[in-house]
């Protein structure tokens, strides 16, 4: 809400250009994407706590290896549809909160399906995997 | 030339075209039309041979210019009454035609032929009508699939079923739709279970005096299975079998608490119908979680089974279970064969069924007595069977911890139900490809949520990581299940098989070869690269005087992983068809 209050009406409206009401609410949903987006980056992740605990880090890998691993994604590179997710390139996103919203929301038209807040301890176990996602990074094997 | 565009404004949201002349020229002022998704025939396509009947179907296996079913017949031998493709003519082959899937995913179709007409499933549910000769389009439909598919393992789509003037498509949003075979016309369509809950249908449809009998995956989403028999003419449902039992029924005591609800026992795969003993039999897939057993423990009936039950009432006869308790993902859902045998000097009616487990077995088709079970597959570590039928399961190959030792064959097989064998009645030798890659199986924890993957585990594919994998088409001898001969490939072996009365065996290659083999002596006499995984099931039909084989090629999706195949080839989806003059 704080974000809503910065948005104005001239934003919406370029003054030149004739535009229809159903434009116009395009994009205010753009503009508030972008807005959600940018606020989301200013808050601390909960990846930066978890990435600390060692039980955090190995449940959220447990977690990957009993849900996400088996069918789709592996722990090896592979060029299947289901992406190798410790290369560091993100096809949805490589930001903490951009991980969090494809585990959530999944991918449309792909076999990814998203868990909402379904996983045992909700949204807390979601961040606890992509914690292990970062401590399985292999950035730097991979692109030295 | 233009398009005249019926929009059809309901829910089916689709777009029928027919092809017609223009009137609009260069310039005129247009609006970009929707794209089309349902193409019908114009003026008069078959060759005049009438519906497919109940005795046609019986009679499948002689007829040279059709393919009627996924396994060519209702006995499961996908062998083709055609005899000049012998292994001295075979290289005569030339190419004939080819057509584009247009998707991506596995294709692994086995066409249908039947009265002029070749209907070709792809991936994400086209369903395409060719001439078998050319490879001129008939008519065309492009299911519109919703974009949160339950689908573990691709897109994909095995074929067609026809019967009458119908030919039926399960979708991968677990639906059934009836076509009319030769204007393409949709005649009716039925959704067989919310697939939003984890199902869906990959598999070909089997037809049975006037029944529609369907399968659904799902085994990894938490399903409680079942198969469906569906009246042709209407698409009304007349029963389901449910492959787990529920409260009070006989069964149940062999799953933990309440975990008969979610244990999975998909159909997944094809079943046959068998006229001798008036019964359908229809196998089962693994139970779930996958990989962790811990909250199902019982031997989870009735998951890797062998079903039999009465075609009219759906009511099981009788049953065999390959896998009890599993934990390896071995779905008992490979092909059914229906075989005569002589067993202690008696000739005793029989299905031969080789198992994703790696063993194959001979089981009494009129009471599902054990006769044997002999291994198929190079490496097997994971059990033996003992006198009973029953495995003895060696204590490693347990994930009593966090994980199994190496268990060998790995969780896709052996064979596996994503293609095909083929019999021949002349050599007595039943061939089917096998995946060689052993695994470790790690045991994880068992998350159930409604939709989404229930796996328990995971597995770690060390053959094929460290490169010694590799595949066999093996020939088994029907009888005794001794193997007489092995063909052996870089990588595990994902294509279906068909067989000759020449003689001559075809199958594909995980390295893009489609190849011609002795069905005696298992030399290869013959090869094409077709540049692409090869994942189909290939066929032979007659047209217009020329013998033709067909095979669906592309889809790489997950290839690695199961057998450690061939990454750096590019992928693509097409059918290619070749051609024997006569």
């Amino acid at each position: 809400m704080e974000c809503l209050r910065k948005i104005r009406w001239s934003e919406l409206l370029p003054a030149a250009t004739p535009i229809s009401p159903a434009a116009a609410l395009i994009s205010a949903a753009a503009l508030l994407a972008s807005c959600q987006v940018s606020s989301i980056h200013s808050e601390p992740s909960p990846v930066d706590v978890y990435k600390e605990d060692p039980v955090a880090v190995s449940r959220g890998g447990a977690i990957f290896r009993s849900v996400c691993s088996g069918y789709c994604h592996q722990t090896t590179p592979t060029t299947g549809d289901a992406l190798f997710l410790f290369d560091c390139s993100w096809k949805h996103g490589g930001s903490d909160q951009e991980i969090f919203q494809t585990i959530t929301t999944g991918v449309p038209d792909t076999r990814m399906i998203g868990f909402a807040d379904n996983l045992p301890e909700g949204y807390a176990d979601t961040w606890r995997i992509i914690a292990w996602l970062r401590t399985r990074s292999q950035c730097d094997d991979l692109n030295p | 030339m233009k398009y005249a565009a019926i929009i059809f404004m309901g829910l089916a949201m689709s777009v029928v075209t027919e092809f017609t002349e223009s009137a609009e020229g260069p310039g005129a002022e247009y609006e970009i039309p929707q794209a089309p998704t349902h193409w019908l025939a114009t003026g008069n396509k078959g060759g005049g041979s009438g519906p497919v009947t109940q005795e046609k179907l019986n009679a499948s296996h002689t007829a040279k210019s059709s393919w009627l079913h996924y396994y060519g017949d209702y006995r499961g031998y996908r062998h083709s009454a055609i005899d000049n493709i012998t292994p001295q003519t075979v290289g005569n082959l030339e190419f004939a035609w080819g057509m584009a899937a247009g998707t991506q995913g596995p294709f692994e179709t086995s066409p249908v032929v039947y009265d002029g007409i070749m209907y070709v499933t792809t991936s994400y549910n086209r369903l395409i009508a060719v001439n078998p000769g050319s490879g001129e389009v008939i008519w065309r439909y492009d299911y519109q699939n919703p974009e949160d598919l339950r689908i573990c393992c691709g897109p994909n789509n095995r074929g067609v079923a026809i019967g009458g003037d119908l030919v039926v498509m399960g979708t991968l949003d677990a639906k059934l739709l009836a076509f009319h075979r030769l204007t393409g016309a949709l005649v009716w369509e039925t959704v067989i279970t919310p697939y939003q809950r984890g199902f869906s249908v990959t598999g070909a449809p089997l037809i049975a005096n006037g029944r529609v009998y369907i399968g659904v995956g799902g085994g990894e989403y938490g399903i409680r299975g079942f198969f469906d028999a569906y009246d042709l003419a209407t698409g009304e449902r007349l029963w389901r079998h449910y492959t787990i039992p529920t409260d009070g029924e006989p069964g149940v005591e062999t799953w933990a608490g309440e975990s008969y609800r979610i244990g999975g026992s998909p159909t997944w795969n094809t079943g046959t119908y068998d006229p001798e003993t008036d019964t359908i039999f229809w196998a089962t897939g693994n139970p779930g979680p996958d990989w962790n057993g811990d909250d199902r423990e019982g031997d989870n009936l009735y998951s890797d089974s062998l079903l039999a039950v009465d075609p009219e009432t759906g009511e099981l006869k009788w049953y065999f279970q390959f896998t009890p308790h599993d934990i390896w993902d071995y779905d008992g859902n490979t092909q059914i064969i229906l075989l005569d045998v002589e067993v202690n000097g008696e000739m005793v009616k029989v299905v031969g069924h080789a198992d994703r487990n790696g063993y194959y077995y001979l089981i009494n088709r009129e009471n599902g007595s054990y006769i044997l079970a002999e291994p198929y597959v190079a490496e097997i570590n994971w059990a033996t069977i003992d006198e009973t039928g029953r495995p003895v399961v060696r204590p490693g190959a347990i994930p009593t911890g966090t994980h199994t030792d190496r268990v060998c064959p790995g969780h896709a097989g052996g064979m596996n139900a994503a293609y095909t064998g083929a019999y021949n009645p002349n050599t007595g030798l039943y061939y089917v490809n096998s995946i060689e890659s052993c695994e470790i199986i790690e045991k994880g924890m068992a998350i159930f949520i409604e939709g989404s993957t229930y796996l328990g585990g995971s597995f770690q594919s060390v053959d094929a990581e460290a490169g010694t994998g590799y595949g066999d088409l093996v020939a088994i001898d029907a009888s005794s299940g001794e193997v007489a001969w092995r063909h052996r490939e870089a990588n595990g072996l994902l294509s279906g098989v068909v067989s000759t009365e020449g003689g001559v065996l075809f199958t594909g290659t995980v390295d893009g070869r489609f190849l011609a083999l002795d069905a005696a002596t298992g030399e290869v006499s013959w090869e094409k690269r077709v540049g692409s995984i090869v994942r189909g099931q290939p066929i032979v039909y007659e047209y217009e005087g020329d013998s033709y084989v067909a095979i669906a090629t592309g889809g790489s999706n997950g290839v690695e992983f199961f057998t450690g195949g061939f990454s750096s080839m590019p992928d693509n989806t097409y059918l290619f068809v070749f051609r024997l003059g006569n």
